[in-house]
């Protein structure tokens, strides 16, 4: 990562032409640059920081939670217990008598396997598609690729899930993230090609073309790093995507009921006719709750890294411009 | 200039902007006046205030900037008009039928969407003008500025070259036969060849609309070609004003001395004018006494303590310098200007 | 428009139905055992009840009768009938349970689940629209920074979340709204106002939760307007001294609404897709129920149709989008790469 950095710098001394600068000062502005400029933008920005917070939550859910809290199981306390009564069961127990909120925690690290594997599956490829085909536009690799992308762009991805989910009744969290992140790779794939492109342009590139680096250089040390904002705010926004619609297609019966899940629980107090049952009221609000909040601060997140990265952007610029000036 | 009739007259005009660290004035104290169907020329660095000024001529700053003073336009016959007093709908009406305005973003200065031939008729329509008289008016107009009227009327601004869409927008901006036409840097984004018909151009549009011509631009050697007089703005204010040929051959303030001497070749453009020694001034601290004194050889403790006013340097020039007499001998200008009004030399700029 | 745009355009959405129809052929293939293998239990069962015996052959035939697969042909040339049947005969196979043709069942529900979509999409733009226009117009007001965390919490609400939440406050807490079906019992079907009444009613909800789907172009429209408002043009619309009414629906309005076209025709069709969920929710016998009814019994020819028809349906709609953002926006000269 560091030897990364280290290029970049230089590429940006080369630019403008001037003397290298100490290791430490550079040290330091590679910090102000990568750490401290985004991290107070994220303390003002309040979108970045109540998704971060957000997600953190259920990141903590997710491991120590699960640690914490038992694993519920059936008849662990009394059925239908309303919320915020008894302190062991604070959100109330469900028709089966088993404590919601540990079944919430309990649903989490699945969770997160699905959207990782989805979220890393999807936006991995669409990257690796994005760039290679960028960087050979015109051959007919990217011919070939692009040709691709549009096909699978247009197959509606719900009803292909729902085809392969039916066909395949997959039970691994991992499985179901990256048939769910299917649908999502061709769309970024296009994105982040057309920035290729437009990265391509840009002078700096230009300049390590000139000075005789190689593709690879270029695109490990420029285009990647020009993209991770990018990939970022796409990553929270695929992982959104995949909770909505496995909770959806787990709230349908679609997705064999293995695990905890927010969606099964759903299901159970909907098809228990939960609409119409006050008792059962906590049953299905409380899933929905974790679902809109989850989804609300991936959101929040990817809009709150968006302002952020592009701070970042005018940060360096406007650190090179300092650096001319103070050079008097 | 006190002979002729004066059709904008510029007094205390201020404008400034509310900033998180204090208030921002791009505009101090300015006094001008502009005489019917004359060219005045404002020139100045980028970010001295000299679009602010212009855009008051219609009150026309931008939010959330805050212009105060009198901005008086005289008509031909008539009462004065109070610019900055006019109402929501009155300003509607005052733009564009008495001072229309060519500015920089010239390039996408059309709605993308809709032709040329719908730009024209809806400033017709909304100026509540007889349509086909109006557009009559307008293939007139673009037949002047040596423009195919039917084919312009019918294409999108995307279709046309950058010195189409320029002369275009000049035809447009004097559909409703203003008095005035205020251009800033409205050749800023053309080659050089296109920037010498423009201005070409507008002088025979001048004469044959009776037109007055305010323009702003950092091009030195440009306005010299163009403007009767010119204004020189330095940190928000206006520092010295002259015919051009006062302002070329006696300068009077030292920074139109300095701002000449980093221009050897008046037929050569510049691109960008911050090019003289020192940091530049701050709308926002601005220092007391005159403006210029960090820079300025000629400073003592006067110019740092006290701001000059104009100083009557002859009849036809003012210079806000209380040393304007000794400017001459203080900032030497090393190659005298090799100004040549009559032979327009843009052969060098033809590959730009 | 150049005919050569037109005709690769084209060409390039029959290729992509094409690559459609082969995968569902491929994912016959790929079934645990393959298609008769996998058809044989389903058939079994469902013939079961009849008290016919069942050989070998015969369930050769049926899988073929269902699907199209002679699964005991080569696999070429099984490829080649399966595309033959749907490209030249128009046909997806048949139901396995009502000895309907899947293309009968399809074409019964599409014009119902459209209904809703369209209007999910038509009524989910306009409010973004709306609101992205007055909140671009008052940028860093109060109501700006109020009204997108408003739609960023309804962005994050999933459609079939909404559709619970409307579904207990309009139909069973306040009975506005019936709680499923797509029109009134005894309503005489046809061209009359109770019938068009009723439909609308049952459609309300539906529409009203995928709608949901369509408010995150609300922030896009904000982000258009912003831009807009910063352009050269809009200036000098203001320096010419023209109506505000002009310079809010002419420039501003044109300007920030044309780039999000193409989006809503796609939008049309991912709308569609998540019938499947909203349908379930709300009982109401769309294409998405027809769906959701065939995955219970593993009608492996229904759900492929299926398929094939959404695809159909997002490929037409992308194809009038693109054939037709040429007329909408100048700047687009048809013919160019769209990079």
């Amino acid at each position: 990562m560091s030897n990364d950095q280290e290029g970049l710098e230089t590429l940006f001394d080369a630019d403008i032409d001037r003397e290298p600068v100490p290791r430490s000062q550079r040290l330091k502005r590679q910090f102000d640059l990568y750490v401290a400029a985004p991290c107070r933008v994220a303390m003002t920005d309040w979108r970045a920081l109540v998704g971060t917070v957000i997600v953190a939550v259920f990141f903590l859910m997710g491991t120590l939670g699960v640690w914490l809290v038992d694993k519920p199981s059936s008849g662990d306390a009394p059925v239908l217990e309303p919320p915020f009564q008894n302190f062991d069961y604070i959100l109330g127990t469900d028709t089966f008598g088993q404590p919601i909120g540990a079944q919430l925690i309990h649903a989490t690290p699945d969770m997160f396997k699905m959207v990782i594997a989805g979220a890393v599956v999807s936006v991995g490829f669409a990257a690796l598609v994005g760039v290679v085909s960028g960087f050979l536009r015109g051959t007919t690799v990217d011919t070939t690729l692009m040709s691709i992308t549009d096909i699978i762009i247009t197959i509606p991805g719900l009803p292909l899930v729902i085809v392969l989910v039916a066909i395949f009744q997959p039970e691994s969290p991992y499985v179901i993230g990256v048939l769910l992140g299917l649908d999502n790779w061709p769309g970024l794939a296009r994105t982040v090609r057309s920035q290729v492109l437009s990265i391509r342009e840009e002078s700096y590139v230009e300049a390590s073309q000139i000075m005789g680096l190689s593709t690879g250089t270029i695109l490990r040390r420029d285009v990647l790093a020009q993209l991770m904002p990018y990939i970022t705010v796409n990553s929270a926004l695929a992982s959104r995507r995949i909770i909505f619609e496995s909770v959806g297609l787990y709230f349908l019966g679609i997705l064999p009921f293995t695990t905890f899940n927010w969606g099964v629980m759903m299901n159970i107090a909907y098809e228990g006719n939960a609409l119409n049952r006050p008792d059962m009221y906590h049953f299905l609000t409380f899933p929905l709750l974790t679902i809109f909040l989850m989804s609300f601060g991936l959101v929040l997140f990817s809009q709150g890294m968006d302002s952020v990265f592009n701070v970042r952007l005018r940060a360096r610029h406007a650190s090179t411009i300092d650096d001319d000036g103070g050079h008097e | 200039m006190s002979n002729t009739e004066t059709i904008f007259e510029v007094r205390d005009l201020n404008v400034t902007f509310q900033m998180n660290r204090g208030q921002s004035r791009v505009v101090r104290d300015a006094d001008i006046d502009v005489a019917r169907n004359e060219t005045l020329g404002i020139i100045g660095e980028s970010g001295s205030g000299k679009s602010m000024l212009a855009s008051s001529f219609l009150n026309a700053v931008v939010e959330p900037g805050v212009t105060t003073g009198e901005v008086t336009f005289y008509p031909e016959d008539g009462n004065p008009v109070s610019v900055l007093d006019l109402s929501d709908s009155e300003l509607n009406r005052f733009r564009w039928e008495a001072v229309a305005m060519v500015f920089q973003g010239a390039m996408s200065s059309f709605n993308p969407v809709t032709k040329i031939r719908t730009h024209f008729r809806e400033t017709l329509q909304d100026h509540n003008r007889d349509i086909p008289a109006g557009m009559d008016r307008a293939r007139d107009l673009l037949e002047s500025v040596y423009l195919d009227p039917e084919r312009i009327l019918d294409s999108y601004a995307h279709e046309l070259s950058g010195g189409m869409k320029q002369r275009a927008l000049i035809a447009l901006s004097l559909v409703l036969e203003p008095d005035v036409l205020v251009l800033d840097e409205p050749t800023a984004a053309l080659d050089l060849l296109m920037q010498r018909s423009i201005v070409t151009l507008l002088r025979e549009l001048q004469a044959e609309y009776d037109l007055t011509l305010v323009f702003i631009t950092h091009d030195l050697p440009l306005l010299t070609k163009l403007a009767d007089r010119i204004a020189v703005m330095y940190a928000f204010n206006i520092v010295e004003i002259g015919t051009t040929d006062d302002l070329l051959y006696n300068a009077s303030h030292p920074y139109t001395r300095a701002l000449l001497d980093t221009t050897p070749d008046l037929n050569v453009p510049v691109d960008e004018m911050d090019i003289i020694e020192g940091s530049k001034p701050d709308p926002v601290d601005q220092i007391p006494g005159c403006s210029y004194h960090p820079r300025c050889p000629l400073a003592d403790d006067h110019c740092r303590s006290e701001e000059p006013a104009m100083m009557t340097v002859r009849n036809t020039q003012e210079s806000a310098c209380f040393y304007y007499n000794q400017a001459a001998d203080a900032v030497p200008i090393s190659a005298a200007p090799s100004h040549s009004p009559t032979t327009d030399t843009a052969t060098d700029g033809g590959d730009r | 428009m150049s005919g050569n745009y037109f005709v690769k355009r084209v060409g390039q959405a029959v290729l992509t139905f094409f690559a459609t129809v082969t995968l569902t052929f491929v994912l016959y293939q790929m079934m645990p055992g393959g298609p008769a293998e996998a058809l044989r239990n389903v058939i079994l069962q469902q013939q079961m009840g009849s008290g016919n015996t069942i050989d070998p052959a015969r369930i050769e035939q049926l899988v073929a009768q269902y699907t199209n697969l002679e699964s005991d042909a080569p696999i070429y040339v099984q490829y080649y009938q399966y595309m033959s049947s749907v490209f030249l005969e128009q046909d997806l196979g048949e139901s396995l349970y009502e000895n309907t043709a899947v293309t009968t069942l399809l074409a019964d529900r599409i014009p119902w689940s459209m209904l809703i979509s369209v209007y999910a999409m038509v009524i989910g733009y306009t409010g973004s629209i709306v609101l992205g226009a007055v909140m671009a117009f008052k940028e860093k007001s109060r109501f700006d920074s109020v009204s997108s965390v408003v739609v960023i919490g309804l962005n994050s609400t999933p459609y079939y979340v909404a559709g619970i939440l409307f579904i207990f406050f309009f139909s069973i807490r306040n009975e506005f709204f019936p709680t499923g079906g797509r029109v009134g019992l005894g309503v005489e079907a046809g061209f009359n106002v109770a019938f068009m009444q009723s439909i609308a009613h049952h459609a309300a909800l539906p529409i009203l939760s995928m709608s949901v789907l369509g408010l995150g172009a609300a922030l896009t429209m904000r982000g258009n307007s912003v831009r807009v408002l910063g352009e050269d043009y809009l200036r000098v619309a203001e320096l010419r001294g023209l109506r505000n009414s002009r310079i809010a629906t002419q420039y501003v309005g044109r300007n920030a609404v044309l780039p999000m076209y193409t989006q809503f025709m796609i939008g049309i069709a991912g709308v569609l897709s998540s019938s499947v969920i909203v349908e379930q929710i709300f009982s109401y016998p769309g294409v998405g129920m027809l769906v959701y009814e065939a995955i219970q019994v593993r009608n492996y020819p229904v759900l492929m149709g299926s398929l094939i028809v959404f695809t159909l349906v997002t490929v037409v709609a992308i194809l009038i989008a693109d054939l037709t953002y040429g007329f909408i926006d100048p700047r687009i000269s048809a013919g160019g790469d769209n990079e």
